[in-house]
């Protein structure tokens, strides 16, 4: 509706001079959120399916994720008819490009291209957040960023739309088992003065190969609040480790290396709690998982690996780059 | 000025002009046509308030009432908002009426090209989300060149090669969606939870469950234009149903709902009575 | 032979009733007018080989640019009217240059060469909008020799606007002989000092003139350098080999 903004009353003021101008506001804002998370040889893009203009819910299912090739899926976010029109313009430059070159089109080419077909529309612009995922091609797990008119950049995780400021926080912070980690003394004293020695990780290893990843509901232990225990702190995913500093010595933390199971449990996370918390959130998720040539499925496809309630389905090939590409579609909230 | 398709044809706040909808006092001293840029449409002007759609257990239904206003004014009381387009597929319109008119000038233009072709050929006929994409594309190129379509359309019909039902809406900005129930305007307010609720009664919230009979659908949408006309004042107690089943399309004659006023005599607490 | 073609030669886009474009034909014999010029590929990159024609001794022989720069990657030697070969090859930089800044990676070789041969068949009468550029075809032919994700490769291109590729190729005026040398002693694990010497040894063969460092020119392609063209110095020691 904000884009719906009255004319301030001085413009209807019959005594204002010149005629008065109804300018007709060629945009809107459809909601809902958008999300991304790169891993090392596999990449996961997610979105709602909530459309909504204002108050009102539009449609409970309106898809926002799209797979273009075998190894990239695009999100878009903003002003839906905006969005879906982009859509068609990227796929069919996709198209053109593979007639000319006769390849499918390489994710850093395709992010590029994208940032020149914003730009292209820079005084006109198309009122979308994009987000794009996949698999680049030396196999590694990517995530691309753009704001509307085109600025861009590789990251290793992204929200964007309504809840971004849900729901990026939340990524940043969130820390990883894959890396033992140690908190700052300087940040939290209270609780680190504890935390100090190679007899915790020790014990923290052994904790996480019986507790982690917590596959019964796909939901990850988080940093909530302080009085969490240390070692809880300690075996929580994450994917910025954004206010950690490692010890002396230790490894850096190398954002982008979570496991699958661990990432679907922050995908699903982030989406219940903005569902929650955001009203232009909810109704259902598609969640995108792209891996890489001769990658495992098991930790997708596996006995016990989904939590009920989710389903999944493979998307077939759209040329023999060899990256599989699965949908995950889960029931949210419709309130 | 608020484009919301909630918004059209209504009152403007007490600093507005005393008449927005007639130049004489709300444009002063327009320069004559020919010195004029080229004139975009930027607001309606004679307009169609909400309208509804419902898909059931053999097809799907649209509704709209035959009134056209101006302004405030019930200007044109015998007007058709719904319009059939081939054996299949019927389009309803809300907002500018005079847009709706070009557009199904357009849409029949094209039609009976399709026609003609399929008279020589063994061409398929234009299935409703063959029409709904044209519309779409329409409607979203005329919002690009800053010159939309003022109106809010949904579009049902009855796909003969999938054999499923149709139902999409599509408005001036190039906005489109789909839904098992749909309501433009104030009837996105006022009808569509009442809809939503009918059709999740029997299909569940997962859409999953039978579909509601025809007379079911009908019902329903009595019920939603009777409580359109109490609450919208731009609305009128004079609407059509337009059904499509895979044997075709009817549009039902012009018809009104049973409404009650008595409790109007009972109410107290503002107007001229005190007590 | 003039007096029965002279009708189909008016137009330069008018077919004869054999089915030829005489002008596109014409400009293929420019061609074989044209210095000899040699490409071979090999599985560790690509060399091309010109001759250059020094007809004074008092030319300065480095003033004739027969080999060019496309893009790092890609590179192209010309027979022919060599002064055609400008607008092919700038059209090449551009789209190479446009393929780069739009897809953030290096244009294909084949991309290159379908690029340039666009340009070929936009002569002739044009109507109302400038569709044809130019009066007449081009002169000349290139061999476009880069290297992508396929690996090293050559592409000939005439003024028809066919490309084809090609693991050896000779154009120009001793291509006939130069081709069937390069027939005879081609095969596809050569290393790239002997492609070096296999092209020069067939310039040698096929020019009327001693061969010496100032009369050709030598170019390649490489994996780990890209496109090259190789210096004097190290240009006169290939030479010194191969009379060995």
């Amino acid at each position: 509706m904000a884009l719906y903004a009255e004319h301030p009353a001085s413009a209807h003021d019959a005594h204002a001079a010149g005629p008065t101008q109804h300018a007709f506001n060629p945009y809107s804002d459809n909601g809902g959120t958008i999300l991304a998370i790169a891993g090392k040889d596999f990449s996961v893009i997610a979105g709602d399916t909530r459309q909504s203009e204002g108050y009102s819910i539009q449609t409970r299912y309106a898809r926002k994720v799209w797979q273009l090739t075998d190894n990239a899926v695009l999100a878009t976010n903003g002003f839906a008819a905006d969005g879906k029109n982009f859509v068609k313009r990227v796929k069919q430059r996709l198209e053109w490009y593979q007639h000319a070159h006769h390849k499918q089109m390489p994710l850093r080419a395709i992010a590029r291209m994208i940032q020149t077909m914003l730009y292209g529309r820079r005084f006109f612009p198309y009122y979308v957040y994009n987000i794009l995922g996949g698999i680049e091609e030396d196999g590694s797990g990517a995530v691309y960023s753009f704001d509307p008119v085109g600025s861009y950049e590789r990251e290793a995780c992204r929200a964007a739309g309504a809840a971004q400021s849900l729901v990026q926080p939340f990524l940043d912070n969130q820390v990883s088992v894959g890396i033992l980690l140690h908190f700052s003394s300087h940040r939290h004293p209270s609780i680190c003065s504890f935390v100090p020695s190679a007899s915790l990780r020790k014990h923290t290893i052994v904790t996480n190969d019986r507790q982690f990843p917590p596959r019964h509901d796909n939901s990850t232990r988080y940093l909530g609040v302080f009085a969490m225990e240390a070692l809880s702190l300690a075996l929580t995913p994450q994917i910025y480790f954004k206010n950690q500093v490692p010890e002396p010595g230790a490894a850096p933390f190398i954002p982008g290396n979570l496991p699958l199971s661990t990432v679907l449990g922050l995908v699903v996370d982030s989406f219940t709690s903005a569902t929650e918390r955001h009203i232009e959130v909810g109704d259902g998720l598609e969640v995108f998982v792209v891996m890489n040539k001769g990658r495992t499925t098991d930790d997708l496809l596996g006995e016990g690996q989904l939590a009920e309630g989710m389903e999944i389905e493979e998307l077939g090939a759209l040329g023999d780059g060899g990256e599989r590409t699965f949908l995950v579609k889960r029931a949210l909230k419709r309130d | 000025m608020n484009h919301h398709p909630a918004a059209w044809g209504r009152p403007l706040p007490a600093s507005a002009s005393f008449d927005m909808y007639n130049p004489q006092f709300s444009a002063p001293k327009a320069a004559p046509a020919h010195q004029m840029p080229v004139a975009h449409t930027q607001q309606p002007l004679v307009t169609g308030t909400s309208v509804l759609g419902i898909k059931f257990d053999g097809g799907v239904m649209l509704a709209a009432d035959n009134l056209a206003s101006y302004g405030s004014l019930a200007r044109f009381k015998d007007i058709e908002r719904l319009h059939p387009l081939g054996p299949h597929t019927v389009i309803a319109a809300a907002g500018d009426m005079s847009d709706f008119q070009w557009l199904k000038k357009e849409l029949n233009a094209i039609l009976r090209e399709e026609q003609a072709l399929s008279l020589t050929d063994s061409h398929p006929s234009l299935s409703p989300s063959n029409i709904y994409d044209f519309l779409a594309n329409l409607f979203y190129a005329r919002r690009s060149k800053m010159n939309p379509v003022w109106n809010a359309v949904l579009v049902g019909g009855w796909d003969r090669v999938k054999a499923e039902t149709f139902l999409g809406y599509v408005d001036l900005l190039g906005t489109t969606y789909s839904a098992p129930t749909l309501a433009t305007g104030f009837g996105a307010h006022i009808a569509q939870p009442l809809l939503r609720e009918a059709f999740e009664a029997k299909a569940g919230t997962d859409g999953k469950g039978p579909l509601m009979t025809q007379q079911e659908a009908t019902a329903v949408l009595d019920d939603c234009m009777k409580v359109l006309f109490y609450r919208d004042a731009r609305s009128m107690n004079k609407y059509q149903i337009a059904t499509v089943t895979k044997d075709g399309v009817v549009i039902s004659d012009s018809k009104s709902s049973e409404t009650q006023w008595g409790f109007a005599e009972d109410l107290r607490g503002y107007g001229a009575q005190t007590q | 032979m003039f007096l029965t073609r002279s009708e189909y030669d008016r137009g330069v886009n008018t077919f004869s009733p054999e089915g030829r474009l005489f002008q596109v034909e014409y400009a293929m014999e420019a061609i074989k007018l044209g210095s000899t010029t040699v490409g071979i590929t090999t599985p560790h990159g690509t060399v091309l080989a010109v001759e250059k024609r020094v007809p004074s001794p008092l030319l300065e022989s480095s003033s004739i640019e027969k080999i060019m720069e496309i893009d790092s990657h890609v590179g192209c030697a010309m027979s022919g009217l060599t002064a055609d070969a400008r607008t092919m090859v700038d059209h090449a930089r551009v789209t190479s240059q446009m393929h780069n800044f739009t897809y953030d990676e290096k244009i294909g070789v084949e991309s290159c060469a379908q690029a340039v041969c666009d340009l070929a068949l936009r002569f002739g009468e044009s109507v109302e909008d400038d569709e044809a550029l130019m009066s007449r075809p081009f002169g000349v032919a290139l061999l476009i020799a880069g290297i992508d994700e396929k690996g090293p490769q050559l592409y000939h291109t005439d003024p028809s606007g066919t490309f084809t590729r090609y693991d050896a190729k000779a154009i120009g005026s001793g291509s006939d002989a130069a081709q069937q040398s390069l027939q005879d002693a081609f095969h596809k694990q050569m290393t790239l000092q002997e492609a070096h010497s296999l092209s020069l040894k067939v310039l040698k063969q096929v020019m009327e003139e001693k061969l010496d460092e100032n009369n050709v020119q030598l170019a390649q392609v490489t994996p780990e350098k890209g496109f090259a063209i190789i210096g004097e110095a190290e240009l006169k020691t290939l030479i010194e080999g191969i009379a060995a």
